[in-house]
């Protein structure tokens, strides 16, 4: 009879690697993260935890996030520069992912848009979902709304592959503010959210009044398939983070490796035009 | 002491093997014992056991991981101990709850021939386990084959622990469902 006790004796079945490494997270005191929360006093906690937890969190979660000092540059691959790339700095955030060796290719398909998009709503499969003629005035689906340089929704597929060796995903010029990092389980992905804002002084010879952008963004990612979808922009993060929800992936066969890519940057930043 | 040096002492009939194991194991040992039985004297038990049983194995035996190894048998000692003492209850420890849990996976009514049958399961739940995505794969190895408590899990590895038994109660559905399509339940 397979009973519950047949099956639980049935466990001896599992590869030893699989025993060594459950081991390893659970009993290494570096990855200890609430226990550890609990021991320290709340004055010293602040410093502890986030040093404790962000080790603790990044045994798991497939995403490390920091703010670069302001002088430290990047140096991005940029056809248009004689040199053939720039030297960029003010980054406001930069997400850097596991090594990963092969990534698998995606593409996806909006399960859900708000009300104003439902144009760019299509069986289509794609990597990469602009919703970029909503905002250029003259376009047949204008929407008002979004007239800035940034745009109202843009979706893009990347591969973790691209980014080791010292690679990232950079937020330009913007600053980021609390960056949320959750597990959704049921999609099988870790997910990281942020808003981001740039303020600007009025500019009388311009005629421009003192204004604040603000994008938002979504970041997916599969660390056992290595890929990663950005969904960033205008619209708010409650929106976007339910287009993420609503986000049908599919793995394209395809298999993306480091030497694939020119260039080991991508920008967050979901400009338009 | 390195594992490769402690196998090495059992292979030389040394005494020093078991105070060794036990200095690098024994805690190690006694938690999966106890997780399992749910008594101190019992997970002593077993663990003595355990040592015993180490010391007969080996040689021949010479395992690549000494304390899935060593955790192998203290399972099976504690696991029979809970059987023999008819512990299938709440209240029995860890391994109770486990067992219970488990009963998501196995209709009643089931018949399994032993040993061929028993030894076909364990093949099948390993190939489960490492086709599981690393994060459920930790989690329901210390759960189902370390037993450690749900809470204790969450704490560890940082999870609240209404996502360590949603991420449970998931890979428990696709068990019975891999159990299935293999023939087994």
């Amino acid at each position: 009879m397979l009973d519950a006790y047949s099956l639980l004796r049935a466990m001896n079945g599992i590869r030893e690697e699989d025993i060594v490494m459950a081991d390893k997270h659970f009993d290494s005191p570096k990855h200890v993260r609430s226990r550890t929360k609990r021991m320290v006093t709340l004055a010293l906690a602040a410093a502890l935890i986030l040093a404790l937890g962000a080790g603790a969190w990044a045994l798991f979660f497939s995403m490390d996030h920091r703010v670069p000092e302001p002088e430290e540059s990047f140096r991005i691959h940029w056809e248009e520069s004689p040199s053939g790339y720039i030297e960029w700095k003010n980054v406001g955030l930069a997400v850097t992912f596991p090594e990963t060796e092969e990534s698998r290719a995606v593409e996806f398909r909006p399960g859900w848009l708000p009300e104003e998009m439902a144009s760019l709503q299509d069986d289509a499969w794609a990597s990469r979902l602009t919703a970029e003629r909503l905002c250029f005035e003259g376009g047949a689906d204008f929407v008002p709304a979004y007239d800035d340089m940034t745009q109202p929704m843009l979706i893009e597929s990347f591969a973790m592959s691209q980014f080791n060796q010292g690679g990232a995903l950079l937020l330009l010029d913007y600053t980021a503010g609390a960056v949320t990092e959750e597990t959704w389980v049921d999609r099988n992905v870790d997910v990281l959210y942020f808003s981001a804002s740039i303020h600007f002084d009025a500019n009388p010879e311009h005629d421009l009044p003192e204004r604040t952008l603000v994008q938002n963004y979504v970041l997916l990612s599969n660390p056992e398939a290595g890929w990663v979808v950005r969904i960033g922009g205008e619209l708010d993060l409650e929106t976007l983070l339910e287009v993420a929800r609503n986000l049908e992936i599919r793995e394209t066969g395809e298999i993306l490796r480091y030497e694939d890519f020119t260039d080991h940057f991508a920008l967050f930043n979901a400009g338009a035009g | 002491m390195e594992d490769a040096a402690i196998v090495d002492l059992y292979w030389a009939r040394s005494d020093r093997a078991i105070s060794e194991t036990e200095h690098k194991y024994g805690k190690y040992c006694h938690s999966i014992a106890f997780n399992i039985c749910g008594t101190r004297e019992d997970a002593e038990e077993c663990v003595s056991d355990t040592w015993f049983s180490a010391w007969n194995q080996m040689p021949d035996k010479r395992p690549t991981a000494l304390s899935a190894f060593l955790g192998c048998i203290t399972r099976n000692f504690a696991l029979n101990l809970l059987k023999a003492r008819n512990r299938h209850k709440r209240g029995g420890g860890e391994g109770a709850l486990a067992l219970e849990e488990l009963s998501d996976c196995v209709p009643d009514g089931t018949d399994v021939e032993r040993s061929v049958e028993e030894r076909e399961l364990e093949r099948a739940v390993g190939r489960f386990v490492a086709g599981l995505p690393l994060r459920e794969r930790t989690v329901f190895v210390l759960r189902y084959w370390r037993l450690v408590p749900v809470e204790e899990i969450s704490e560890r590895l940082g999870f609240s622990q209404s996502k360590t038994k949603s991420m449970l109660f998931r890979t428990r559905k696709k068990l019975r469902a891999y159990l299935r399509e293999e023939g087994l339940c």
